[in-house]
């Protein structure tokens, strides 16, 4: 039956695109793990937009304040790409001292949900997902960081390749227990 | 308050005529339990900005030391500052960290406080305490100082603390450049919304003395200088405006506090600043002008970074900010950070400082995470049996200060080094721990008002009062 | 006895009975889950207090009466 194909067609689309946006995440993870930071910002559009919000806590019933909001509060990031490239300008000077010596880093990506898809899976433009990460870092000696959080990623196709055009990290802390941020989610 | 104890226990830990401070009052444990009494239950402390509790039942949970103290405005619309535990069994009676409420409610056996502090809500008032349990003697711990001076809202455990504009003396003018507009408008500041919270491994008084005017540590910043993050798209600030400055240190021995600010010359002229947008870049150069028709002279000072003591700094525009370093422990500061814009300022203008102030601080900014670096790694290699029995050395530019510095007519209050030729001096610093030695010898603010009578808690000649309170 | 009463989900215009068999109206809810802000009904045990608002507690209140 011609539905059943489409059914079945349909399916394989969505297998497969699921299997490329984990492939591309996990290509993404290692390129930070290996300090690619260069190769990292070509994933990235031109137009990408990085936000990870503070979080507070709230009462029962306000979690609309939980979160600092976009674009008009402080978060600990809320930028563009000009930003991100000045980050990663300033761990290649080999003088930034929060990153020198370099962190080692272990990104472990998870729980990877497609939620929406542009136009469709078999001709996908752009994809929304979110997925769970634990971010592991250990520099110097015994200085050891782990954070872990939820992330929605919106991945869109360019000249045949997938590339971040929007991330939003929420993190799993208030108080941030880390020093700094001087690493990418 | 008074405390009982023998000032001799903490003498020689500050050798302020050589220059040298014993590593012992970052690193020792019993001196950072006496450093909570001595200092954090008696100073000036900053609690948070009036416009954080706009409206009647508005509270903002800040801290005061360690520990927890809730700021809100009552249903009368008075502010006040309260102890954050309940005065029954001490649960922490609130543990959102902002919102809006007609009563705290005790999660632990069900007490209600007013924002006002009282008590009004007793479970089985009638049946359990027969009505004897005298409500009026249980509200919250109310902090029995609290003053907004601009919108900035202090507060002190200790009755007998002076004013806060005694406390702050002469530095008053240099505060204000903090808190009133850019344009000179008293007061004329706001936060931004969302307090910046998190951990540095590091004693408290690294952050306090690194801001009262470390000018020498700019190197560390030469990354993010090489990389360029200013609001005119070089190095980390616009330094424009201060062509010609002199650079100059300002310190109060006898109250602690200190900034190095940049005195324009008398015949200086606004220029513009803030070259990346061209909206703000007319907007800062409009209130130069506005500002120094409504200063006069004292529009040729520029502001920088500074340490009320003990624990607040601030940077005054560039990214214009509060930071507060709670004590949490010798080896760790839990840092908060307020972010302040003009109120009036256009929304371009706003949107423009938020993400410089983003870029630029806090353990996200370029900038502040290599302060964090030298900060972490100082305190952690003068922990040692060793490494402890060292002393810090802060000789650079010991006897060159003044009290009565003057340029082209205008007569600048506090202690100052005058570092434009130097580039840099330790004069702010020595205050810091000055005055830090004075409160841990001080029996009461009698003695550590010592502006009073022309002698600090020290014995020291009380230096450098030069224009205090005027 | 009638199911724990959540008083989150109560709102000001209602009214509750209470276990000294008082009923009251709630004026205002003030969301902590604890206590309520009401004005007297009836109470069996002292007319005066009718029309009187008082604060009560979660734990004395055994009934919600009217939606
Ligand atoms: S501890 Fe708060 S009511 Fe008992
Ligand atoms: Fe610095």
């Amino acid at each position: 039956m011609v539905t059943d194909n489409v059914t079945a067609n349909d399916a394989v689309a969505r297998l497969l695109l699921r299997q490329d946006v984990e492939a591309f995440l996990y290509h993404e993870a290692n390129l930070l793990d290996e300090r690619q930071y260069d190769d990292w910002l070509d994933l990235l559009t031109d137009d990408v937009r990085y936000w990870v919000p503070m979080r507070r806590n709230v009462k029962f019933g306000e979690l609309e304040r939980e979160f600092t909001r976009e674009g008009q509060d402080i978060n600990w990031f809320d930028e563009g790409k000009p930003t991100l490239i000045q980050r990663v300008q300033q761990i290649q000077t080999g003088v930034h001292w929060a990153e020198e010596p370099l962190s080692r880093l272990a990104h472990l990506v998870t729980n990877v949900e497609i939620t929406d898809v542009q136009p469709d899976a078999a001709d996908a433009g752009e994809v929304s997902l979110r997925c769970r990460f634990i971010i592991y870092r250990n520099r110097v000696q015994t200085e050891t960081d782990i954070l872990v959080g939820r992330r929605e990623d919106t991945l869109r196709r360019e000249d045949g390749q997938w590339r971040i055009a929007r991330r939003k990290v929420l993190l799993d802390q208030n108080v941030l227990l880390a020093k700094n941020l001087t690493f990418f989610f | 308050m008074t405390i009982t104890f023998q000032p001799s226990a903490f003498s020689g830990l500050v050798d302020r005529d050589n220059g040298l401070v014993s590593r012992e009052i970052f690193v020792n444990h019993d001196i950072y339990a006496e450093e909570q009494e001595r200092i954090f239950t008696r100073a000036w402390l900053f609690v948070g900005h009036e416009s954080q509790v706009a409206k009647p039942g508005d509270f903002f949970i800040s801290s005061m030391g360690e520990e927890s103290v809730i700021l809100c405005r009552d249903r009368q619309g008075e502010v006040h500052v309260f102890l954050n535990s309940c005065t029954h069994r001490g649960m922490k009676v609130c543990r959102y960290d902002e919102g809006n409420t007609p009563i705290f409610t005790c999660p632990y056996h069900g007490w209600s406080f007013a924002t006002d502090g009282s008590l009004v809500g007793v479970p089985y008032y009638k049946d359990a305490y027969h009505e004897e349990l005298d409500k009026s003697e249980w509200g919250l711990l109310r902090v029995p100082r609290m003053t907004n001076y601009k919108g900035g809202i202090w507060a002190s455990w200790d009755p007998q603390a002076p004013d806060f504009l005694e406390y702050i003396g002469g530095f008053r003018t240099y505060l204000d450049i903090l808190f009133d507009g850019w344009d000179g408008a008293e007061g004329g500041t706001e936060i931004i919304g969302g307090i910046e919270k998190w951990l540095v491994p590091s004693n408290w008084k690294f952050p306090a003395e690194n801001f009262i005017g470390d000018r020498y540590h700019n190197i560390s910043h030469r990354s993010v200088d090489l990389v360029g993050i200013g609001p005119s798209g070089q190095g980390r600030r616009d330094n424009r405006e201060r062509d010609g400055a002199k650079s100059l240190d300002v310190s109060f021995p006898e109250r602690g506090h200190g900034t190095v600010i940049f005195l324009r010359p008398a015949d200086a002229q606004p220029v513009q600043s803030y070259q990346n947008d061209p909206i703000v870049a007319e907007y800062f150069y409009a209130c130069e002008i506005a500002r120094k028709e409504r200063q006069g002279e004292l529009w040729r000072i520029l502001g920088g970074p500074g340490t009320i003591f003990p624990n607040m700094s601030y940077l005054p525009r560039q990214p214009r900010s509060i930071a507060v370093w709670h004590p949490r422990g010798p080896d760790q500061t839990e840092v908060w950070r307020w972010f302040l814009v003009d109120r009036s300022a256009p929304p371009e203008v706003k949107e423009f400082l938020r993400q410089y102030y983003i870029r630029y601080s806090g353990p996200s900014g370029l900038t502040e995470q290599d302060d964090m670096e030298n900060w972490n790694y100082a305190h952690a290699a003068s922990r040692g049996a060793m490494a402890r029995r060292l002393r810090y050395n802060y000789q650079m530019g010991q006897g060159y200060a003044v009290d009565d510095f003057e340029d082209g007519g205008l007569h600048l209050p506090g202690t100052v080094l005058d570092t434009t030729k130097a580039r840099a001096g330790e004069q702010n610093q020595r205050t810091f721990y000055t005055r830090w030695a004075d409160f841990m010898a001080a029996r009461d603010w009698d003695e550590l008002a010592g502006w009073r009578n022309g002698k600090s808690a020290n014995g020291h000649a009380a230096q450098g009062n030069g224009a205090a309170g005027r | 006895m009638a199911d724990i009463v959540n008083l989150m989900e109560l709102e000001s215009g209602q009214a509750v009975r209470l276990d000294n068999d008082a009923t009251a109206e709630i004026v205002s809810n003030p969301g902590d889950g604890v206590w309520l802000f009401v004005r007297y009904l009836s109470h069996p045990d002292d007319p005066a207090q009718v029309g009187v608002e008082d604060m009560v507690f979660a734990q004395v209140i055994t009934e919600v009466l009217s939606e």
